[in-house]
Parts: structure tokens; C-alpha cells; sequence
């Protein structure tokens, strides 16, 4: 790093003055979040959450046809004695569903100015006072190539302040490498579940790896992706030499309005790549807009999503 | 195409350098402003497309540098000052002759005549060719040259605005000799006359043969006018003052018109007045009472015709101040004298006996009654009744019996007044000898009876005879003598004048002490003006009052009035068909304005023009 770059790094902005970013407002708006999952999910709010897994459970399914090696307990004689044919009566099996907050805290998440970071921050307290309330097992983890930060899993509404806490302590540092980090992700987290990753998606290796290696390692990935849109349409005139703020990569330009245009749309494209990708995987998408009030976007989630069942 | 500025040769010197350094700072690389993005990668994308335009990237920062040397090229070109061909000739060499009359204050052309012939005047001077040079002259009584003879337009238009429309006529003769005499020598003379025509054209001008053109102004001619106001004080009554005052319509139809008089900045009189088309109407005020010092009349048209010049309806009076005289009287008794001294209030009137004299103190008269004794320093003027033979300053001649006035000065101020001189019947007296430089006042058949002069600094009057020898001193023209010989000496009443007119030499009495005053102007002007021999000297060009100021120790203030009263001037109607000389005079024509002719003004806007191009383009991206 020469005497020159000691310079340009001095140009990125500082960071706002730190602020409480879960203040009581905040807490508000977040019981009032729970309140209204509530009657968005009507008639399925009890404790517990039902797995995949067709089994033991007490409350009824589905029924499937009688092959050999069945319980022969599990045969609902009554359709035999309607429709003489045999069926086997499926339950849902009850388990705690684990739920991972994977939160992007590499530099381009806190540029130009933090937004996108506090609102991943906003997001992930939202969706873990959520899932808490419901009295699953959350685990919060913030990504960057410096480390996996990994708030230990919790349960229970109480807990939310511990994941004020954690969120608090982050950061934005380092480059992104979701592939790697979410590899380590998986190999320190053998309980599979539910893992929403919350990140801008600016991978130079591609953010296509992170993604399957959620996928591969059969966790269900749903990825909340925070758009900017000054990304799109930044502030620039003129002759310029402009630099990845996590890489330092170096491109001289002369900003102009065609070129502001077609910046524009290759930001597009990148984001229409990535919703593309995971419809393709069959993977939950949601674009976030950090102008976006966050109360909007996670009930937004929960009504479009699914993921929270 | 001609430089009148730098050489080709400098100028693509200068060019060359200042080139040189545009196109060096345009090869050297930008230095660029660093500015982070959050993810390189796209823009890497975006660049990749942009690639393919590089050339016409290049292409334009190229268009750009050519844009700065045409800009350059035009600014280096303009130092040359660059003539096209012919223009830098032999040029013209005019005079303005701008008329300051007082009919050019006529309201007519807005704002006024004069205006409109600095309008006219300026048209003419932006027309003027790049060769060309010209003078601004203020043509009044006198003409006064208002900058020097040069092709600076901003200095001739500055000459303009300093031409000022006085209260006097102009001397049109005058002017066209200062005007000859101004271009004498030089190539291609020219007089421009800019007036409104109403001047007295002189039977032979003096125009040296140079060509004199026109410009009319004007185009009203309703003008009312006060053409005569005088004042004075009554002889025998001083409070009292007699005012005439002459208002003319110079108009072809008639006008009212409201006549005020104001004394001392007072309204004392409002008249309203009909006055036929060109009439003269005299008005008299026998008895003004309520004004001490300042007259002042003022007219307003009262009917429906405007009255366009506002200069003539104003006139100024200023009455002599009323000094008390110290008059002595050297008399064994004279009931006669003393009757006739008790009629003047402002006399302190000491008598003494001729034993007595001369008594302490200063006197401006001493009233020598059948005496003559040697006359003191402090004795003023002196005025001798029956002088004795030895002593006086006119020696007898031979007696005279029953005898008369049978000649007089009647317009000598010590007769002026005195009616029925000639029936005053004198028992005895004596003819007198009057010497070189005295006045023979009075004369009976038989010799001078009656003479004024001077001996030794004091003026004197001697009457050859005691009035009481005669019926003189039973008439009225007896006071009236006595008391005018002492306002002849004490205030010089004849010479006193209400008030002097404009456009002439003034002389103004002040002290032979003194070798300048200041002179305080109607309009605030404070100028100093020499006194020589007893009088100020001052070429009054502005109505109004005046005031003449001298002296810290012993302090001298005269104030008097100036008039237009100039009945040629009041006729305002514009006369386009001026002649000189039994030749019509042709109307002056402005050249096409000088920004045609000067190509640096239009290199100028050429490079202010290709700087807003280069800065809309660059701004916009086009050249970058």
C-alpha cells in the first residue's frame, strides 16, 4: 500500500457517530411485529413448529398408500371399511426448528454510510424477536473474511437482549467471502435449519458459493438482499479514479451520464442475477431496501415468505 | 486587414508561448480524485462496454484542446487590434458645438432639449470611424471647450454629460471661431451643430471654409416669460420699494397667467393676468411693502397651453441693504438743512459749529455750510453750500445776482430726482471754477453753479450759493438734492443695480483693498473671482442670487441678483432652417456605429462565445 492509497482510503466517509440502534422505540415497533405475525399466522401460533418429517406426532397429516414393512398400527381401517383400500395415517412430527441469522458484516455493508448494515442489523433483531417469541432456537453469526462473530443459540423472548447485544457489537470490517465463511458456518453447526443470510451480495468470488454451500449442506437458505440504491446512481461527476472499498481494486472513469446510466443497469442485472439464482435453487429471495422502513419489509416477509411457517 | 495594436510578428509570439503551455497542460495526464465505490466488479463491467468508444473519448478531449486554441486565437488576435482595410485612413476631425442656451432647458423633448441633444450627440460619437476625432464644445455666451480633440469614445461621452444648459443665450459667431480656430491645421474638418436653431446667426461667420452641419432639437414653442423685473428703493422713503415687472407671451395665442411676487421668500402678491398673443405687458407695484432684501417674481401658465421653458419664469431683485449714513454738519445754523435731513430716518445726523471743527469721529458726509475748513481724514464726502473763497476745493469765480439753473446733468444722481430745477430763482451767489476731472452739475448762464469731483480722496458737490438767497430751499427739489448728493456719496445709488443679467460681464463693486473674493452661486458653486480697481469681475452665466464674500478681519459681503431678461431666448419655436452665410445648413449624419469597424470587439465576443461553448460541453460531458 503506497503513501497515495493511504490518502484514498482517507476519502471513504467515516462512520456516523455511534448511536443506540435498539432503543425502546425500537422495541416497540418489534412487539408490535409479534402481535401482528400473530394474526398473520392465525390458528398456527402454539410453541411449536412442525417439522417435514411425517411420523409420530399426535396431529393428523396426510395419508399415504400401505406398502409392506408398514406399521400395520399406523392403517386407518375406517377409509379400509369406506373405500377398501389401504392407507397408513401420517402425523407431523413437533421439533424446535433451529433458525441462523447470518448477518454480512464485510466493508461494503457499511459504505457509504452504515445504512446498510443497520438495516441488516434492524432486520435480524426483527426476525429473531420473531422466531424467540415463538420459542425457537435462534443463533445469530455475523460473516466477514476476519471471522465468524457467533452469538451462542438461544431461546425464549427474554434472550432478545442478549442479540441487542451482539448486534450492537457489530462492525463493518474486512472482505466478503460468503463462501468461506458460510463453510465454516456449516462445519460448526451440524443441527440444520432454517438460515437466512442477510448481506449485499458484493462477493468478488461470487455469491453463488455461499449459497450452495448452504444449500449442499441441506440447511434452507433464504437470503434477504440489501439493495442500495445510491449503489446505482451515486454522486459522481467528472474524471475520477475509483476503488472497491474492500479490495482496493483501482479503475480510472469518467463519469458521465451514459455511464451513470449503464451503471445503473449493471447494478440492476446484478441484482435480477442473484433473484434469478435463487428461484433457479428454488431459494427464498427478498430484496431489501435500506430506505425501506423495516417494519414494512419483515412483515412484508412474513407474508411472502413462507419460511416462517 | 490592418493591426493597429501588436505586430503579426509579436502576435504569433504570444500565441505560440501561450499555446504551447494550453497544449502542454492538455497532454499532461489529470490528476484524479479517488473516490471509493462499494464493489468494483461492476463498474470493471461497465468500463469493459465503454472500451469501445475510447477513440471518440480521445477524439473529443482533442475537440476540447482545439476549442481552447480557437478561443486563444481570437483573444491573441483582439491584442492586434485588427482594422479592415481602408479604415485606418485619414480621419475626420469634428467639432461638437453643443448649444447650452437657456432655450435648450425647454421641457419639450424629455427630459429636456439638451438631453435630447446629448442623445443626439452620443448617436453621432458611436458613429464616429476608428480614425476619427472629435471635441465636445458647451456653446454659450462664451464657448467652452468640455474635454480635448480625441477618438476616445468614453472620454467624449464623458464630455457629453459635462455640456450644462446655462440661463444665458449663446453666441453662435463666437462658437464658430473657437470652433475654426480649434481645427486650424487639421485634415478634414467638421463643425456639428447641435441646438435648437433659436440663436442669432451672425452676418459673417467665421467658419474657415470648414463644413458645418445640424441637428435640430426641439419641437415645442408655448413659452411664457418675465422679460423685465427691476426694484428700487424710494428715495425719500427707503422702506418703501417700487417693483416693474414686464411678463410676455410670446405665444400666436393668447395666455393667462398667474403672476407672483415673493419678498424675502414670502408671498406678498398673486396676479392673474390675459395676455394677447406676442404681447408685452408691463406691471408696476408702486408701494411693496413686506420685502426688506430679496424680490423674487415667478409665473405659471394658468390656462391650458403649457409653458415648456422653465428657465425664463424666474426673476431676482435684491435691494440695497439699508446702511445708516453718518452725515456731519458743519453749520452756524441752518433750519432749511436740518428740515431736509429729518426726512431720511437713516441718517444719524451730527451738527456742529464751525468753531468746532472737526469733532471726534468718522462720518461718510460732511455738509460744509458757508464754511470750508481744512477738511479732516475722517470727514468722507463732502458737500460745500456756498463755499467761502479760501479753502474750498472750487475756487468763486465772480458774484452773481439773481440768477438761476439754466443748464443741468439731469441725469446726474444728485439731480436726478430734484423736478423744477429750473425754476429755482437765487438772489446772490458766485460762479464757480471747476477744474480738470469735475462735473459741471448746474450752470446758470453766467458760469457753473452747481459741481462734483474729487480732491485728495474725498468727492465733493459744491453749490455755488446759500440756499437760504434763494427759493430753493421753499421747493421740494431742495430734499430731494440734499438727500440724493448724500446717497450719491454714501451708497452710490446710481450705480446701484437690482440686478445684473446673465451672459454678460458683471463688475461688482468691493473694496480696493482686497485682489480676490469668493463668490457664492445661485446653484452652491463657491469660486474665487479677482477685484480689480475697486470691482469683481464675473462672466454670469446662471439666474438667481449671489453672494460676494471677502476679508477675515474687517469682513466684506455684497449680494445681488441675475436675470435671463433675454427676450430672444424666451422664443423657443425651433428653427430648422438655420443658414450660415446665405447657406442652408445641411443635417449632420451619424456613421455606422463603430463595433463594425473595430474587429477586436468582435473577436472579443467570439472567444466570450467559444468559452460558453467549452463550458456548456465540458459540463455536459461532450468534451471530456
Amino acid at each position: 500500500m503506497g503513501v497515495l492509497d493511504l490518502f484514498r482510503r482517507s476519502s471513504i466517509p467515516a462512520p456516523p457517530p455511534a448511536r443506540r440502534l435498539f432503543d425502546e422505540e425500537f422495541q416497540q415497533k418489534l412487539e408490535m411485529l409479534a402481535l401482528v405475525s400473530r394474526r398473520v399466522f392465525a390458528g398456527r401460533l402454539r410453541a411449536e413448529r412442525r417439522s417435514k418429517k411425517k411420523g409420530s406426532g399426535v396431529e393428523f397429516a396426510d395419508h399415504r398408500d400401505y406398502v409392506p414393512g408398514d406399521d400395520i398400527r399406523s392403517v386407518d381401517w375406517n377409509v379400509y371399511q369406506r373405500f377398501q383400500r389401504l392407507l397408513v395415517r401420517l402425523y407431523e412430527e413437533e421439533e424446535d426448528l433451529s433458525i441462523y441469522l447470518l448477518v454480512d458484516a464485510s466493508l461494503s455493508m457499511g459504505f457509504p454510510d452504515q445504512e446498510k448494515l443497520d438495516q441488516a442489523r434492524r432486520l435480524c433483531a426483527a426476525l429473531a424477536y420473531v422466531s424467540l417469541s415463538n420459542l425457537d432456537r435462534v443463533t445469530v453469526l455475523s460473516l466477514s473474511d476476519e471471522g465468524l462473530l457467533r452469538m451462542p443459540t438461544t431461546r425464549g423472548k427474554g434472550r432478545i437482549f442478549k442479540v441487542f447485544e451482539f448486534l450492537e457489537s457489530v462492525t463493518a470490517s474486512g472482505r466478503t467471502d460468503l463462501g468461506e465463511a458460510l463453510k465454516s458456518f456449516v462445519a460448526q453447526h451440524k443441527r440444520r435449519g432454517l438460515a437466512i443470510l442477510i448481506s449485499d451480495l458484493y462477493d468478488p468470488k461470487g455469491f453463488e458459493a455461499g449459497i450452495n454451500v448452504l444449500r449442499f449442506n441441506r440447511f434452507e437458505p433464504c437470503i434477504l438482499h440489501i439493495v442500495d440504491r445510491r449503489d446505482a446512481r451515486p454522486e459522481l461527476r467528472g474524471d475520477l479514479l475509483v476503488y472497491d472499498c474492500e479490495t482496493g481494486e483501482e479503475r480510472e472513469v469518467t463519469v458521465d451520464e451514459g455511464l451513470l446510466r449503464r451503471l445503473e443497469q449493471a447494478v440492476t442485472h446484478y441484482r435480477q442475477a442473484a433473484e434469478r439464482f435463487c428461484t433457479s435453487k428454488q431459494v427464498p429471495y427478498f430484496a431489501v431496501d435500506v430506505q425501506a422502513p423495516f417494519q414494512e419489509v419483515v412483515l412484508d416477509l412474513f407474508r411472502r415468505g413462507g419460511f416462517l411457517r | 486587414m490592418t493591426l493597429s495594436g501588436l505586430s503579426w510578428s509579436a502576435l504569433f509570439g504570444v500565441f505560440g508561448a501561450v499555446a504551447a503551455a494550453t497544449a502542454l497542460l492538455y497532454v499532461l495526464k489529470l490528476r484524479r480524485r479517488a473516490v471509493p465505490v462499494p464493489f468494483a466488479p461492476i463498474w470493471k463491467n461497465v468500463l469493459r462496454a465503454r472500451e469501445s468508444s475510447r477513440f471518440w473519448s480521445q477524439l473529443k478531449r482533442w475537440l476540447s484542446l482545439l476549442l481552447q486554441l480557437l478561443l486563444l486565437s481570437a483573444l491573441v488576435l483582439s491584442l492586434g487590434d485588427p482594422r479592415l482595410g481602408g479604415a485606418l485612413g485619414e480621419g475626420k476631425n469634428i467639432v461638437l458645438l453643443m448649444d447650452a442656451s437657456a432655450s435648450m432647458k425647454a421641457t419639450d423633448e424629455k427630459p429636456n432639449r439638451l438631453g435630447r441633444a446629448r442623445e443626439e450627440a452620443r448617436r453621432l460619437v458611436r458613429g464616429l470611424g476608428p480614425s476619427d476625432r472629435a471635441v465636445v464644445v458647451q456653446m454659450g455666451m462664451l464657448p467652452t471647450a468640455r474635454g480635448t480633440l480625441t477618438g476616445e469614445q468614453s472620454e467624449l461621452l464623458a464630455s457629453i454629460d459635462k455640456v450644462r444648459a446655462r440661463d444665458t443665450g449663446a453666441d453662435l459667431g463666437r462658437a464658430l471661431r473657437f470652433a475654426s480656430d480649434s481645427l486650424h491645421g487639421l485634415s478634414r474638418g467638421q463643425i456639428v451643430l447641435l441646438t435648437d436653431g433659436a440663436l442669432k446667426v451672425p452676418e459673417r461667420p467665421e467658419t474657415d471654409g470648414l463644413s458645418v452641419s445640424q441637428v435640430i432639437v426641439g419641437k415645442g414653442k408655448d413659452n411664457l416669460s418675465i422679460t423685465q423685473f427691476s426694484a428700487r428703493r424710494y428715495p425719500l422713503d427707503k422702506s418703501r420699494v417700487e417693483v416693474m415687472i414686464e411678463v410676455t407671451n410670446t405665444n400666436d395665442h393668447p395666455a393667462d397667467i398667474e403672476l407672483s411676487l415673493l419678498g424675502d421668500g414670502t408671498l406678498i402678491d398673486v396676479t392673474r393676468l390675459h395676455l394677447g398673443p406676442e404681447e408685452r405687458l408691463p406691471r408696476f407695484y408702486p408701494d411693496v411693502a413686506g420685502a426688506s432684501r430679496r424680490l423674487e417674481a415667478r409665473i405659471a401658465s394658468s390656462g391650458d397651453r403649457p409653458d415648456q421653458l422653465p428657465a425664463d419664469d424666474r426673476a431676482y431683485a435684491l435691494m440695497p441693504e439699508r446702511r445708516r449714513a453718518r452725515v456731519l454738519v458743519v453749520t452756524p445754523g441752518n433750519t432749511y438743512l436740518e428740515a431736509a435731513l429729518l426726512l431720511d430716518e437713516y441718517l444719524d445726523v451730527s451738527t456742529v459749529a464751525p468753531k468746532k471743527y472737526p469733532p471726534a469721529g468718522a462720518f461718510d458726509v460732511t455738509i460744509f455750510d458757508g464754511v470750508a475748513p481744512v477738511v479732516h481724514e475722517k470727514a468722507g464726502a463732502c458737500l460745500y453750500l456756498n463755499p467761502p473763497a479760501e479753502g474750498a476745493p472750487v475756487k468763486r469765480k465772480r458774484r452773481l445776482s439773481l440768477f438761476g439753473f439754466d443748464t443741468w446733468e439731469r441725469r446726474h444722481p444728485v439731480v436726478r430726482f430734484a423736478t423744477a430745477l429750473g425754476d429755482v430763482q437765487v438772489a446772490e451767489g458766485y460762479s464757480l471754477v471747476p477744474e480738470k476731472g469735475d462735473t459741471v452739475v448746474g450752470a446758470s448762464a453766467q458760469g457753473p453753479i452747481l459741481v462734483a469731483g474729487k480732491r485728495q480722496g474725498h468727492r465733493f458737490v459744491a453749490l455755488g450759493f446759500d440756499p437760504r438767497q434763494s427759493d430753493f430751499v421753499l421747493r421740494p427739489a431742495w430734499p430731494l438734492f440734499v438727500l440724493s448728493t448724500i446717497d450719491f456719496f454714501a451708497e452710490e445709488e446710481a450705480g446701484y443695480v437690482s440686478s445684473y443679467r446673465t451672459g454678460e460681464s458683471w463688475r461688482i463693486p468691493a473694496p480696493d483693498s482686497l485682489e480676490s473674493a469668493e463668490l457664492l452661486t445661485p446653484s452652491g458653486q463657491r469660486l474665487t473671482v479677482p477685484i480689480q480697481g475697486g470691482r469683481a469681475a464675473y462672466f454670469g452665466e446662471e439666474a438667481g442670487f449671489y453672494r460676494l464674500s471677502a476679508g477675515a478681519v474687517e469682513p466684506f459681503v455684497e449680494e445681488f441678483a441675475a436675470n435671463l431678461s433675454d427676450l430672444e431666448e424666451s422664443r423657443i419655436a425651433p428653427q430648422p432652417d438655420l443658414t450660415i452665410a446665405g447657406k442652408p445648413v445641411p443635417e449632420a449624419r451619424a456613421g455606422a456605429p463603430e463595433i463594425r469597424k473595430k474587429l477586436w470587439i468582435v473577436l472579443l465576443m467570439a472567444a466570450v462565445a467559444l468559452s460558453v461553448v467549452e463550458w456548456l460541453t465540458f459540463h455536459r460531458r461532450i468534451t471530456v
